[in-house]
Order: C-alpha cells, then sequence, then structure tokens
C-alpha cells in the first residue's frame, strides 16, 4: 500500500518509519504495517477534496481550531457528526445556558422490544467544544448550510446491541453513587462527536504509565492540548487524523463495535454525497466535522469519489421520536462518557484561558443565554473579524507537518507564576470556607508543592491535576464525612460544575404552560433549588388553580420535584393554606421529558391514569386508584366514571382476593365522598358494590379455606360485605347469599376461624356467649392453648368487618395476658404489635378505645377493679322477672283500662271474668298434674333415683285439675306420653 | 550483609543506590543523594523507557502519585506523616525513602505511651555529668536531633500512640529546625542550640485505626503533609507484594524454597473470602479480630513456609498453608474458631468440590488445625 505514496508529501516520514520499525521489530512486519498504514490513513484524510476537520470531544484545543478555520475559510455547507434527526432543535440553543443536551424520546416503541421502552437519545453540547462553534457559525452566517449526517436516533437503537448499552449504563451507575448533577441525563444513551479514546485497555494503561499521568484526560490535556494549542491548521488536521488512525488501528477486534462505527461511516458520506449532488456545491467549500476516528476511515465509501450505491440505509422502525432540550451539566457528561471527574469543567476554563492568550473570537450563537454578547456576530460574513491572530499562511494542502511535530521535544507550557499563586491562595480560602484549618502557609506550602511535583513529571507548568494533587498533599489532614474534599474543592474552583438550563422558548409546551400556570406565585421557577411557596387560598382564591398544578406536579413529576409541607387534598378535603417546597428547576428534565408527553398537566395525567387503568398488570386496586385520582386531581367525573366501570369489569375477572384490603378502604372513601357530594351515587359504583358483594360471597368459602389468602385479606372481605351489605341489599342482593357463603366456609386456620367466628356473630348465628364460651374452652384446653394467639390474631383482624365485637376481642386479649404461660404468649407479641401497626389507621383505635372505656382510668382504682367478664352476672331483667306480690304486673294496666282488656279478652277467647284482687295466689304449677297421675310421677322419680314416699299436701289445688277435668282427652294423651303405655 | 537478621534498605540496596547516584545528574535538593526522579525510580522500579543500563526491581507497591507526594513534601518545608490502615507499607516506604534520600533509614523514633520529650530531642548520661558537667559531650542526642546535625530524615513510627505533649514536642523542631538546650550555658557560641543541616527532613507514620488513642495537634498537623496509603484491595498488586515479601523473607532465613503460585492464590482468595465475610459480619464477635492486612498475609506465608522448611518434607503445601492460616489468625478462643469452622464448612467445601487442586488439601488441614486448637 505504502508504495504506490512514493512520491506523495510523507515519503520522508515513511522512510524514517520504515527504518524505526526495522530498528524495533527487527524487520519489516506488523509493526511496519502498523506505522506505514498510519501514514497512509493521513496522507488519504488530508488529500480528500472535501476538507474533513477532526475532532475530539470536549477539547479546547479542537474548538480553537475550528473557530480559526472557521473564520479562514468560511465553508459554505458544515456537514457534522450529529444525529441528523436533531437538526430542528440546534436553533434554540440559542435560548439555553450550556451545557444543555439535545434529546431523542421514544415512549411508546414500535418495532423494538416493548421492554426496551422509553428510549431516549442525548447528544450533550458545551461552549468549549468545536460542535459548538461550527454550529454557531452556520447558524449565524447567512448562506451558510448546516447539515447533520450522522444516522438517526432510531439507527443508535437499531444498530447498537442494547444488551451492550445497558450494561454500560449499569456498571457506570454501580461505579458510584452519582450526585444529583451527574445524574441529569437519567437513563438515556449518549452520543458525542469525537469519541476518541483507546479502544485496548493496555494501550491506554502504557500511555499513562509513561506519561506519568493518572487518567485519560489528563494524559490527553498534557499531550495533546496544549502541543495543539498553538498550532497551525494543517498541523492539527494531520495530529489528529495520526492519533485518530493510532486508535483504530490498535484496537481489538470487537466485531459489533467495528461494524456500528463503519455503518456510521457509509452512512455519513452517503449522506453527504447526496447532498453535494442534490445542492451542487463544491466539496471545496465544505467542511466535514467529525471525530478523529471516523477521520481515518477505511471504509469503500469514504470520500466524495469513494463508491457509491453499495450502502443502502435502512428505514426506520414504526417508532415515533419526539425531540427537545434537556439541561445538562459537566458532573453528568463526565459520569455518560467515563470521563474523570472534573475533566469537563478544567477543559472549560482551559477555553476560556486559550481564548484570552491567543485573542481568537470564538462563535456564539446570537442571543446565546448565559453569555456575553460576542462581538462576532456583528461582523458576521467572510470577512475576518479584528484582533483575530492569523496563522502564518498554510503550505500548500497535504505537505508534511506532522514530521516536525513529532521530532519536535515536548512542548513545556511556561510557568505561569501568577496564575498558580492566585489558585494556591484561592484554594486555601476555599478550604477555610469548608471548614480546614488552613493558613498562609499552606498556600506557600501549595505553590511550592505543586511546582516540585510538576517538575518531578517532567513539566514546567503545573497542570490542574497537580495543583490538585499538591492541595491534597498539603491541605486535607482529616476526612470528616459529608464535608467536601480538598479534590472536590480544586474541581469546584477550577471552573466548578456548571449546570445548563434549558430557556423558556425552548421548552415543550406543557413546560411552558406549567410555568405560566404558576407565574402567580411569583417565583423564579426556573433557577435551581428548592424554593418555598405559601398559597393561602382563602385570602387568595386565584391561587387555587396552582394549588390545583402543583397536586398535579406531585402526582406527575419525581420525588422532591413539588413536595407539599402543609395542606392535603384527599378526597373530599381540600386546604385552606398550603406550603410547597418546589424544585422544578433542578428537576427541568423531568418536567422537559413530561412535555414528551402531552401538552398539558391535565393530557398527561389522563394519559397516565388511563394506561394504569387499562394495563395488563392492572388489579381493581389500582383502577380504583386511578379513579381516586381523576377525582381528586382533574375533577373529571366523566373519567372517572369511564374508569370506574372499567374497574367493574376488571373486579369480575379478578380471580384472587390479594386486592381485597386496598379495594375495601378505596371503595369506603369514594363511597363516602360521593355520598357527601353528589346528589345521587353514581351507577358504576352501585353496580360495583353489587357486583363486589356477590363477588365476594362467590370467593369466600375458597378464601377461608385457601392458605395463600391471608387473614387481612379475608377480614378485608367480610369488611366488604358487612359494611357495604344495607347498600347491596338496597340494590337488590340478597342476604342469603351470605349466609350460605359463611356457612360454606370451614377455616383450618386458628386466625380465620376466629374470623368466620365473628362473622357468624355479625350474622346472629353465633351469640356472644358462645363466643365467650369458645374462647374460654381453648383456654381451658391444654393442646389447644399454644395456637390460641393465633385465634386472637384473628379477632383483631375481625374489629374491621364487625367493629361491634370489640369488647369481646378486648375480654379475649385480657384473658391471654392473665392466662396463657410466657412462652406462649411472648412469641406472640411482636406479631400483635405488627398487626396493630400495619391496620393502625382502623385497627389500633378502635381496640384502644374500648379498652380504655373498660380499664380503670387511674392506677389507684386498678387494685379494686374487676374485670366486667368476671363480675358476677347480674340479669338485666332480673327486676321485671322478680314476684311481685303485691302488684301483679300489668294488672294495674289493665285496671285502668278495663275496656281494652275485655276487648283483648274478647279476642283471646278468655271468658272467665275479672277475678278479685286477694284470691289466693294459685298453687304451684305442675304439681296438680303429677297429683293427677300418680304413676307417671312414680316412673320418673323411679328414674331420678328418688325413694320417698307421697306426702300429702293441703287442700288440692284446683287449677291443673279443673283443666284435666275439662279436657280429659288432652289429659289421657299426657299420661300415656309420660308413663309410656 | 550476611550477618544482619534484617539489614536496613540503604545496606540491601547499597550498589543499586550507589549506581543510580552516579549517573544521576538531576539537580537535587540539599544535600540529598540522590534527586527526585531517581527516588522514585529507586522506589517504584525502572521501564524499559526509562532508557538505564540495568534493570530497578519495584520496591513499594502502590500508586506512583503517593510515592511522588511524599517526596515532594520531603523537598519542601514541612514533614511527611504517612497515614493508613496496619499493613499497608507505610514504614517500609518511609525507610525506602530515607535510604534513598540520605542513605540512613535507622534514625527511628518509635512512638509508644511510653515515649517520652527525651527521645526526641536529647538526654544526659547521668555518669558523664557527674564527672565532668553537663555539656555536649555529656548529652546524648535522640534520632532526630542527630538527623537534624547530619541533615538527613529522621523516622517517627506511629506517631499517635505518644501522647499528645510528646507529639508537640516536634512541633519547635519542624517549624523552627533547632533545638535549643537550656541545660548548657551559651558560652559566647550556639553551643546550646542544636541547629538543623539542610536536608532534614521527618516522616512519621501513623495507624489510621489508632488515630483517636491521641491525636495530633492542630499545630501539629499544619507543619506536616499527609498522604493517606490506602490498603491494597487489587488482587494483582497484592499477589506481587506477597511474592515479593516472601522471597525476601526466605532470603533472608536463606531457605530454598519454590511457593507454587497455585498456593499463592489459594492464600489470596482465602483473605479475600475473609475479608468479604468481615464486611459482611453484624458485629465484632462474627469477624476475626485480625486486619487481615497484606502484611498478615505474608506472615501466613513466612509461617507455613518456615513450618514446611523445619518440620515438613522441604516442600510447601496446602495443609501446612492452612494451618498456618488458622494458627495465625486465631486470637479469641471459641469466636475466631468458630468462624474459621464456618469458612471452612461453609465456603472451602463446596469449592474444593468444585475446582478440585489445592483446595481439598487446604481444606483438610484447616479441619486437623481447628480440631487440635479446639
Amino acid at each position: 500500500m505504502s508504495g504506490s505514496h512514493e512520491n506523495s508529501a510523507f515519503a520522508a516520514l515513511r522512510g524514517q518509519l520504515q527504518d524505526a520499525a526495522a530498528t524495533f521489530a527487527d524487520g519489516p512486519g506488523a509493526l511496519e504495517g502498523i506505522l506505514l498504514g498510519m501514514v497512509d490513513d493521513v496522507d488519504r484524510a488530508a488529500r480528500e477534496p472535501l476538507e474533513i476537520f477532526p475532532v475530539c470531544h470536549h477539547s479546547p484545543a479542537s474548538a480553537l481550531a475550528m473557530a480559526r478555520r472557521l473564520r479562514e475559510k468560511q465553508p459554505k455547507v458544515v456537514y457534522l457528526e450529529l444525529c441528523e434527526d436533531m437538526a430542528p432543535l440546534l436553533t434554540e440553543l440559542r435560548n439555553c445556558r450550556l451545557p444543555v443536551a439535545l434529546q431523542a424520546f421514544a415512549g411508546d416503541v414500535d418495532g423494538f422490544p416493548a421492554q426496551w421502552a422509553p428510549l431516549s437519545v442525548v447528544a450533550p453540547i458545551t461552549e468549549a467544544s468545536a460542535e459548538y462553534q461550527a454550529i454557531a457559525y452556520a447558524l449565524d452566517t447567512p448562506d451558510v448550510e448546516l447539515v447533520l449526517v450522522d444516522r438517526s436516533s432510531d439507527h443508535v437503537f437499531r444498530w447498537d446491541r442494547r444488551d451492550e448499552l445497558t450494561q454500560e449504563t449499569e456498571t457506570e451507575a454501580s461505579a458510584s453513587e452519582k450526585p444529583a448533577e451527574a445524574a441529569l441525563h437519567g437513563e438515556a444513551v449518549g452520543v458525542e462527536i469525537g469519541d476518541l479514546r483507546p479502544r485496548f485497555a493496555e494501550l491506554e494503561e502504557h500511555l499513562l504509565r509513561h506519561g506519568k499521568v493518572r487518567h485519560w484526560s489528563e494524559w490527553w490535556h498534557q499531550y495533546v492540548e496544549v502541543p495543539l494549542g498553538t498550532s497551525d491548521h494543517d498541523t492539527y488536521r494531520q495530529v489528529m487524523f495520526l492519533i485518530g488512525s493510532l486508535f483504530r488501528r490498535l484496537a481489538p477486534g470487537d466485531g459489533d463495535r467495528v461494524r456500528v462505527d463503519e455503518d456510521r461511516e457509509r452512512y455519513m458520506w452517503t449522506r453527504m454525497r447526496e447532498h453535494l449532488a442534490a445542492t451542487g456545491t463544491d466539496p471545496a467549500d465544505c467542511l466535514y466535522v467529525c471525530g478523529a476516528f471516523h477521520a481515518a476511515s477505511r471504509v469503500e465509501e469514504f470520500g466524495v469519489d469513494g463508491s457509491a450505491g453499495t450502502f443502502t440505509i435502512s428505514p426506520r422502525t414504526g417508532t415515533t421520536w419526539q425531540y427537545g432540550l434537556i439541561p445538562s451539566s459537566h458532573a453528568a457528561i463526565e459520569a455518560q462518557f467515563g470521563l474523570a471527574s472534573g475533566s469537563v469543567s478544567i477543559a472549560s476554563t482551559e477555553w476560556t484561558k486559550s481564548l484570552k492568550r491567543t485573542r481568537v473570537q470564538p462563535y456564539r450563537l446570537a442571543g446565546q443565554a448565559g453569555t456575553k454578547p460576542s462581538r462576532a456576530k456583528k461582523t458576521p460574513g467572510r470577512k475576518t473579524a479584528a484582533g483575530v491572530v492569523l496563522t502564518p499562511a498554510p503550505d500548500p494542502a497535504g505537505a508534511d507537518r506532522l514530521t516536525g511535530f513529532l521530532q519536535r521535544p515536548p512542548v513545556l507550557d511556561r510557568l505561569d507564576e501568577a496564575e498558580l499563586l492566585g489558585w494556591s491562595v484561592d484554594i486555601v480560602r476555599a478550604a477555610r470556607r469548608n471548614g480546614y484549618l488552613a493558613s498562609t502557609a499552606d498556600a506557600i506550602a501549595v505553590f511550592e508543592t505543586s511546582i516540585l511535583l510538576a517538575g518531578m513529571r517532567d513539566r514546567a507548568k503545573p497542570t490542574p491535576y497537580d495543583f490538585q494533587d499538591a492541595a491534597v498533599t498539603c491541605i486535607e489532614k482529616d476526612r470528616v464525612p459529608g464535608r467536601r474534599d480538598v479534590r472536590r474543592l480544586v474541581e469546584i474552583m477550577m471552573g466548578g460544575d456548571r449546570i445548563g438550563q434549558v430557556g423558556y422558548e425552548s421548552l415543550p409546551p406543557l413546560a411552558r404552560d406549567v410555568y405560566d400556570r404558576l407565574a402567580p406565585l411569583e417565583l423564579k421557577l426556573q433557577q435551581r433549588g428548592v424554593q418555598r411557596a405559601l398559597l393561602d387560598l382563602a385570602a387568595r382564591p386565584e391561587l387555587q388553580a396552582c394549588s390545583d398544578v402543583l397536586w398535579m406536579l406531585r402526582r406527575l413529576m419525581p420525588h422532591g420535584a413539588a413536595r407539599p409541607i402543609m395542606g392535603e387534598r384527599r378526597l373530599g378535603e381540600r386546604s385552606v393554606q398550603e406550603s410547597w417546597d418546589l424544585a422544578l428547576g433542578t428537576h427541568q428534565r423531568a418536567l422537559i421529558e413530561l412535555g414528551y408527553e402531552g401538552v398539558s398537566l391535565e393530557q398527561v395525567l389522563e394519559q397516565r391514569l388511563r394506561r394504569e387503568a387499562y394495563g395488563p398488570q392492572a388489579t381493581t386496586a389500582t383502577v380504583l386508584a386511578a379513579v381516586e385520582d381523576a377525582t381528586l386531581y382533574l375533577g373529571s367525573r366523566r373519567l372517572a366514571d369511564e374508569l370506574g366501570t372499567h374497574a367493574l369489569k376488571v373486579l369480575a375477572a379478578e380471580r384472587t382476593v390479594d386486592g381485597a384490603p386496598e379495594v375495601l378502604r378505596r371503595v369506603r372513601a369514594l363511597l363516602a365522598y360521593y355520598r357527601t357530594n353528589e346528589p345521587v351515587l353514581p351507577a358504576w359504583i352501585e353496580a360495583f358494590t353489587k357486583t363486589g358483594y356477590a363477588h365476594y360471597c362467590t370467593l369466600l368459602p375458597t378464601a377461608f379455606r385457601d392458605e395463600d389468602a391471608t387473614v387481612g385479606q379475608v377480614a378485608a372481605m367480610l369488611g366488604f360485605l358487612f359494611s357495604m351489605e344495607s347498600l347491596a341489599l338496597s340494590l337488590g342482593c340478597d342476604r342469603t347469599q351470605l349466609e350460605l357463603a359463611v356457612a360454606q366456609s370451614h377455616p383450618e386456620d386458628p386466625a380465620k376461624t376466629a374470623l368466620l367466628w365473628a362473622a357468624q356473630v355479625q350474622l346472629g348465628t353465633l351469640s356472644r356467649t358462645e363466643l365467650r364460651d369458645r374462647c374460654a374452652e381453648l383456654l381451658d384446653n391444654p393442646l389447644v392453648v399454644p395456637t390460641y394467639p393465633r385465634y386472637l390474631s384473628g379477632f383483631v383482624h375481625a374489629l374491621e368487618p364487625v367493629p361491634g365485637l370489640a369488647d369481646v376481642v378486648v375480654e379475649a386479649v385480657s384473658n391471654a395476658f392473665a392466662r396463657l404461660p410466657d412462652p406462649v404468649l411472648l412469641p406472640w407479641l411482636p406479631r400483635l404489635i405488627t398487626t396493630l401497626r400495619s391496620g393502625a389507621a382502623d385497627l389500633a383505635p378502635r381496640l384502644i378505645r374500648e379498652a380504655g372505656r373498660i380499664f380503670p382510668a387511674r392506677l389507684a382504682a386498678l387494685d379494686a377493679w374487676i374485670p366486667p367478664w368476671r363480675a358476677p352476672q347480674t340479669d338485666p331483667f332480673a327486676a321485671r322477672r322478680a314476684p311481685q306480690p303485691d302488684t301483679p304486673q300489668g294488672a294495674t294496666l289493665l285496671r285502668a283500662r278495663p275496656a281494652t282488656c275485655d276487648a283483648v279478652a274478647d279476642l283471646l277467647g278468655c271468658t272467665e271474668g275479672w277475678s278479685r284482687p286477694g284470691t289466693p295466689a294459685p298453687p304451684p304449677s305442675g304439681v296438680g298434674l303429677l297429683s293427677a297421675h300418680p304413676a307417671a310421677c312414680d316412673a320418673v322419680a323411679g328414674l331420678l333415683g328418688c325413694d320417698g314416699e307421697w306426702t300429702a299436701t293441703g287442700p288440692v289445688p284446683s287449677a291443673a285439675t279443673t283443666l284435666t277435668t275439662r279436657h280429659p282427652a288432652t289429659a289421657q294423651a299426657l299420661d300415656s306420653l309420660l308413663t309410656g303405655h | 550483609m550476611s550477618d544482619l537478621l534484617r539489614a536496613p534498605a540503604e545496606i540491601k540496596y547499597a550498589e543499586e543506590l550507589d549506581w543510580l547516584e552516579s549517573i544521576d545528574d538531576n539537580p537535587k535538593p540539599f544535600s540529598w543523594r540522590l534527586s527526585p526522579k531517581m527516588v522514585r525510580l529507586f522506589i517504584c522500579g525502572s521501564e524499559r523507557s526509562d532508557g538505564l543500563d540495568r534493570e530497578i526491581s519495584q520496591k513499594w507497591f502502590g500508586d506512583r502519585s503517593f510515592v511522588e507526594r511524599s517526596i515532594v513534601t520531603l523537598a519542601s518545608d514541612r514533614g511527611l506523616l504517612l497515614i493508613g490502615d496496619p499493613g499497608t507499607g507505610k514504614s517500609w516506604l518511609a525507610e525506602l525513602l530515607s535510604a534513598a534520600i540520605c542513605r540512613n533509614s535507622t534514625l527511628v523514633v518509635q512512638g509508644t505511651a511510653g515515649t517520652t520529650e527525651d527521645h526526641i530531642k536529647y538526654s544526659w548520661n547521668v555518669s558523664m555529668v557527674i564527672a565532668k558537667g553537663q555539656s555536649r559531650e555529656s548529652m546524648i542526642p535522640s534520632p532526630i536531633m542527630t538527623a537534624m546535625e547530619a541533615g538527613s530524615i529522621g523516622r517517627f513510627e506511629e506517631l499517635t500512640r505518644s501522647t499528645s505533649d510528646v507529639q508537640d514536642a516536634l512541633i519547635s523542631i519542624l517549624s523552627e529546625k533547632y533545638i535549643s538546650v537550656p541545660e548548657l550555658e551559651s558560652g559566647g557560641g550556639d553551643d546550646n542550640i542544636v541547629f538543623a543541616k539542610p536536608g532534614f527532613s521527618v516522616i512519621a507514620t501513623a495507624n489510621s485505626r489508632d488515630r483517636g488513642v491521641n491525636d495530633l495537634s492542630s499545630a501539629l498537623k499544619r507543619r506536616f503533609n499527609f498522604v493517606r496509603i490506602p490498603v491494597v484491595t487489587n488482587k494483582k498488586s497484592e499477589a506481587e507484594i506477597v511474592r515479593f515479601r516472601t522471597e525476601e523473607l526466605l532470603r533472608r532465613h536463606a531457605i530454598e524454597l519454590d511457593v507454587p503460585p497455585t498456593l499463592l492464590d489459594v492464600l489470596l482468595q482465602s483473605f479475600a473470602d475473609l475479608r468479604a465475610s468481615a464486611a459482611a459480619a453484624g458485629s465484632d464477635d462474627e469477624k476475626l479480630e485480625s486486619a487481615l492486612s497484606t502484611a498478615e498475609q505474608i506472615g501466613v506465608l513466612e509461617d507455613a513456609v518456615l513450618h514446611s522448611n523445619f518440620f515438613g518434607e522441604r516442600t510447601l503445601t496446602a495443609r501446612t498453608l492452612a494451618s498456618s492460616l488458622v494458627g495465625s489468625l486465631t486470637r479469641r478462643e471459641p469466636e475466631d474458631l468458630a468462624i474459621f469452622n464456618k469458612y471452612l464448612h461453609g465456603v472451602v467445601e463446596p469449592r474444593s468440590k468444585e475446582e478440585g487442586g489445592s483446595w481439598p488439601e487446604f481444606l483438610e488441614g484447616g479441619r486437623d488445625a481447628i480440631a487440635t486448637l479446639s
């Protein structure tokens, strides 16, 4: 290959490299191939008629060379290695404070696996970058066209293997806990122009070791940035071509990665040729800005004259992409692309310094936010701006500038004492502010140590990294958790992390709408940081609209973006005063991404609610939650009804009772809300109650038996059935269904058994006395005692469906404490506490209220206290039942109203007439019967073992005898029954 | 050299240092014997790209920037304080630095609870004082004072172990660079003041685990530059360190015995496992009392090597390694043994079934050792 270039500009260099290869590798071989191949690559790229401008990302030297070249050449078309579909976004950059990132976002995917969604690609743009120079030049200079030629965002995912992408993201995320600034890009895949880094770990390690530097950014700074900072255009180009070629040739044969790279190159050249053909532009008037890695490409399509038609650009998938700008930060860029911490900030500082030193006038977009107005834009056109230091007239293109560069001794930046002194003083001040014991003596020590360290590392001027080491050595004595370490302080001092901001005009309609609607709050919400908003809704009712927006933001945005400090919004409740902590500026990306989903918050919220309710994982509880949110945040009866009707369907299809507690809680809240706020209940909730009643009745027996259904779930089912019963019955349900369901239930688990008993008490099929007896039996039976606590758990849960049972539950728990042996009681206590805590809102207050009622309020009273269940049972009807000879029961009433009494007597068929008071009391009943049938009485006595004789009584009482004599047939029948004859 | 049990670095590497000094044409600060770059080369070893005629071995393993920062500190006005966990090679680095810079690494004060100010400054030869009175002759200079007089490096080991008032004696030495001897009369000259010569500096070491014992005063802190030496967690570097130090020990004991690489792997892996389990432990009872540092690994290996050499068959076996691992690291009777028992049965046993190699023998040796100790 090299033979064909004998006469090219690089013949001399080729010869030298051949000799070098022969010397070091003992003859021609692979080394020679690599070295000469590199020269070939440089030669080829330099001779390309369409000028290739190789760049490296976040390199001030590239940016500087770009600014110079653009002023000098004034190309008419600039081709840029950036996703072509992002082009419309570029002009929006002027409204933003850099760094920001161009973002392509796809929430719903079509043509990709569903689990990849949402897809997001970001391309961060900093001011100290060559691409920004090119963009600013092209957009602000009349008659200049900017063409983005790289594959679209869609192709990024089509070509790259997703598993690799996710792996990269994961390792980055797990490498260290990223601070908030470093996580600004979220989970997006990053693309950037000019990724230039050795692909061989060994090569990078070797370069770092020999460069006596710690990381790649430092190496690049020392060996490329500094020497290229002052070089002319040709040298810059050739050196960058060489580096690109070196990293390309010394790369492991990672097939997929190389394939993607080459496809991108084919793509870009195809696009450029298409554009040239379509517009008829002369390639000499164009500039192609791409990473140095791609400049050394060896694909067939390379060059204006490369083979055409061999590469077909594959169509995009059906995915709809949305575009926007999101704020970025230096830390986020470093985290995304694996750069050393602080390197982008240092590059930014270097850029400012280089501009001052070289007096190159950079390009800035007109009206660029966050920068001072540039003088350059006032003199657009092909004229060279005043103050530009023009490099010497270049040699004919393609002349060998490489040999000189490679033979030159390392460029030593002069020691800038004033700058270093400034740094030393600043870092000491910063350290003092951050609680370090640093003094002027430390400033001197840092200064001295920096120079000494730089000397040891073969450089005259300490780099920011040397300075950082020196500062750590001299100042950092303690490491206090939570305090910024000195390394971080140096990074901050060197420019710190700069966080970009997307200007109002570039925001999506939704974000603009949010800012507009929150304007009455009179806060600078675009600023980063937390701001407190106070809403006195009683005094300023117009703030109600802001409050609505804030509640929606809280529902839609990540935690912390809008946080209520005071005030709450629940069904049927509204606060008169609210106070909020707002951090919308900090979470601008989330707000912008919300803008991709719709044009207003209401629309996005409705979509999300629908998605949640109709999703494949939706349960009745989630649908009801969506209903609640629709009512709460949107006040939309229409949506609530629609979702509620859907909840009905979901409930009917559910076969488990997992969500029963949540369903019960939500339905109760909604019912209470509708009862108080609506004239009539919505049809759906009536239907829901009916369906729910039938549904849970059906599932009840199974749930009682099912081991997977918890006591809490069964209790919630019963709670639904009992508390909705009156409504359900009024709507036509039948209680028999519930009674049958309870009758069919035969739980084995003690807790559920207790629950069943409680249900039976509620239904009236079991009396409280029987329930008490059952509990007492359990405690008396030593075989069952160990399981008693589980019954108690069931009773505690039963408070939910049968709140009236609270006194029995208190009694049961008290008995457990009194009678259970410690080995049984103690292990159960934690479970009781957790049960009460999980149901704290409902169960604990009931239990405590009841206990408070039963137990004495004061300690002193405890000694004399007897639990009500141990107190002698007094019969509440005893007084009435007690014989009152003087005043026969009802007699007074009868006497007072004789006419009524007579009428009743007639009706009953009593014809005896009134008896006079004072007549002797009737003899004890039954005695007459016995004496009338002595044989029967003897038989019974024999059975009972009574051997005594008949005792004579007084005159035979008349009543029974009279009766038997009056009805002899009945008397005989009785006789035969009793005697068996 | 052979009659020294452990030769200090300047004697051990005398020949190498002489050679480096002969080729060193870089500027040297003060009275340094080698330039800072050569000191770095001596400690971190040479590379082909350094273009030297002979190879200089690497003597301290760790990030080069620590070495650079240490050297630079010594060339400045401040003392150097090396801080790190036990077994991270602080003292070794201090010794190498002293040897390279002034060819004397033996001017050492050992900080203990019993260290007094006399150990830092000077004391008196009582019989001489009785015979001749207080004079420079009857004074016994401390290693630090000797270093001042010679313009060389004084070392202070375990600085934080000595009490605060004793530590503070260093303040005036490090800032004024002289020690006054008030017992002597001035006599017109500077007899009652010992001035430091150019090149004097102090390298102190402190154990980061004991920093709370006697924390340094702020005044002393600002006279030291702190270089923090982290624990080696990189398995590759740790293997290098263990191999390097063990070879040295074997040479010292004149033992010819090979350490098979597989056994070295077993040792490194077992330490890594034990460290992981210590990190996951909830209480002190669930982790070994030992710090499990690299130095302790070397200790275990040395113990195993010596045992095999004198009582075994002159070859290092996994069984011996396991028994010395258990023997060396068991400090508390039931707790540590219980941890080893758990480790052997929970980790080593499955691994020996899966991987085989030296692990089954290692397992057996460990079991025997535990049985013997219980």
